[in-house]
């Protein structure tokens, strides 16, 4: 009876794992696959499995968190997914050229929305957005460009970004 | 709103401005820590969206960036950073101390400061002669000379007043036989010669030596 009620308990305490850590996973992988990889997606999957397989055997013994844990195990999947490419590789033409920028980007619904709400924006903060995103300039050249102190760029940065999270839910 | 002291990592992480060690260091929190994740993923998908959309977005930017283009002003000014700027300066400062302070001091001439007409520190016009007692009116009066474009001006005096003056750009003068004449025999004199640059500034004065006169009548 006790078995069985730990099981259950263990299985919905997996389920809230996998929850929680696959778009944690997802994202990291991307960012270091890149998001247009198409293994990226497998990669992610292999990782999240691996975590509750490991779980299962008791392997995660409460030395680290959770979050620890499975970033541990993420990074060092990513470590053997780039040294088994740059192997093969070496063997292998070099891929056709990069997507444009167009064909960049995920969510192409959710960028034209923040894109319309961005041009909602006062200039005030629509000139930070273009300076420290779109022309890349560091915190402290966009400060100088604009003579404010670089901890006002980053408030206004912060603040549009509360702005455009409105302008999206209305 | 909790602040975690990671969220300054965001956006230098997004536009891949990390240390290698930062990065790690940011990636194992965020796996920790779901308020900082949470961030992340919004930034990144502002960020994702200003790179691609960001041509039409900031139309607007681009028009006011082409119209004001950048100044030559603003051309000149980024040519340096600030800091550099400040060195740039103070060189120049110190070169400007060193050619219009120092080196005109270093000129063989002493430099000149002038208290009153009659006092002058600096270099001084050396009288040759008359300097001892004459026993005759002398005809001729000779100093040193001070340099090229210099004038002088010579004055006799009877007792501080003066009783002749002339100007001239010769290092002598001969008197007139008519102020010769003027003065009384066995008289004390004195004389006195004041240089002046071409512009007309007092430069130098001498002092004023005496002389006695014996008229041969």
């Amino acid at each position: 009876m006790d078995a069985i009620m730990g099981k259950a308990r263990q299985k919905i305490q997996l389920e809230e794992i996998f929850v929680k850590y696959k778009p944690i996973v997802t994202f990291r992988v991307k960012k270091s696959l890149g998001a247009f990889n198409p293994d990226s997606e497998d990669v992610a999957n292999e990782i999240i499995t691996n975590v509750i397989e490991k779980i299962k055997k008791g392997e995660f013994r409460g030395e680290s968190s959770v979050g620890t844990f499975i970033y541990t195990i993420t990074s060092r999947r990513i470590i053997d997914y780039i040294r088994q490419k740059s192997k093969v590789l070496k063997h292998v033409p070099e891929p056709a050229s990069y997507p444009a920028p167009e064909e960049q980007i995920e969510n192409k619904e959710r960028a034209e929305m923040i894109a319309a709400a961005i041009k909602k924006l006062k200039p005030k903060y629509r000139e930070v957005l273009y300076l420290y995103y779109y022309k890349d300039f560091s915190r402290e050249e966009v400060a100088q460009k604009l003579g404010i102190s670089p901890r006002r760029v980053s408030e206004r940065v912060n603040y549009s970004q509360k702005l455009l999270k409105k302008l999206i839910k209305t | 709103m909790r602040n975690c002291k990671f969220e300054e990592m965001i956006d230098k992480y997004l536009l891949n401005r990390l240390t290698e060690d930062e990065k790690n260091t940011l990636e194992e929190h965020y796996f920790n820590c779901p308020s900082c994740f949470e961030k992340i993923v919004e930034r990144d998908e502002l960020v994702a969206a200003i790179k691609y959309k960001g041509q039409e977005i900031f139309k607007d930017e681009y028009v006011a960036e082409a119209a004001k283009g950048e100044t030559w002003w603003e051309k000149v000014t980024s040519f340096l950073t600030p800091k550099q700027w400040t060195t740039a300066a103070v060189s120049a400062a110190l070169i400007a101390v060193i050619v219009f302070g120092v080196l005109p001091m270093l000129k063989p001439t002493a430099p000149q400061f002038y208290i009153n007409e009659d006092e002058v520190r600096g270099s001084k016009i050396t009288l040759i002669s008359p300097i001892w007692e004459s026993e005759t009116v002398p005809s001729k009066f000779e100093w040193k000379k001070m340099g090229e474009d210099v004038e002088y001006k010579i004055y006799i005096y009877d007792n501080g007043n003066v009783v002749w003056e002339q100007p001239t750009v010769e290092n002598f003068i001969i008197l007139p036989e008519n102020i010769k004449k003027s003065l009384a025999s066995g008289q004390k004199y004195s004389w006195q010669v004041k240089a002046f640059s071409s512009e007309g500034t007092l430069i130098s004065v001498s002092s004023r030596v005496e002389f006695k006169v014996h008229n041969p009548e």
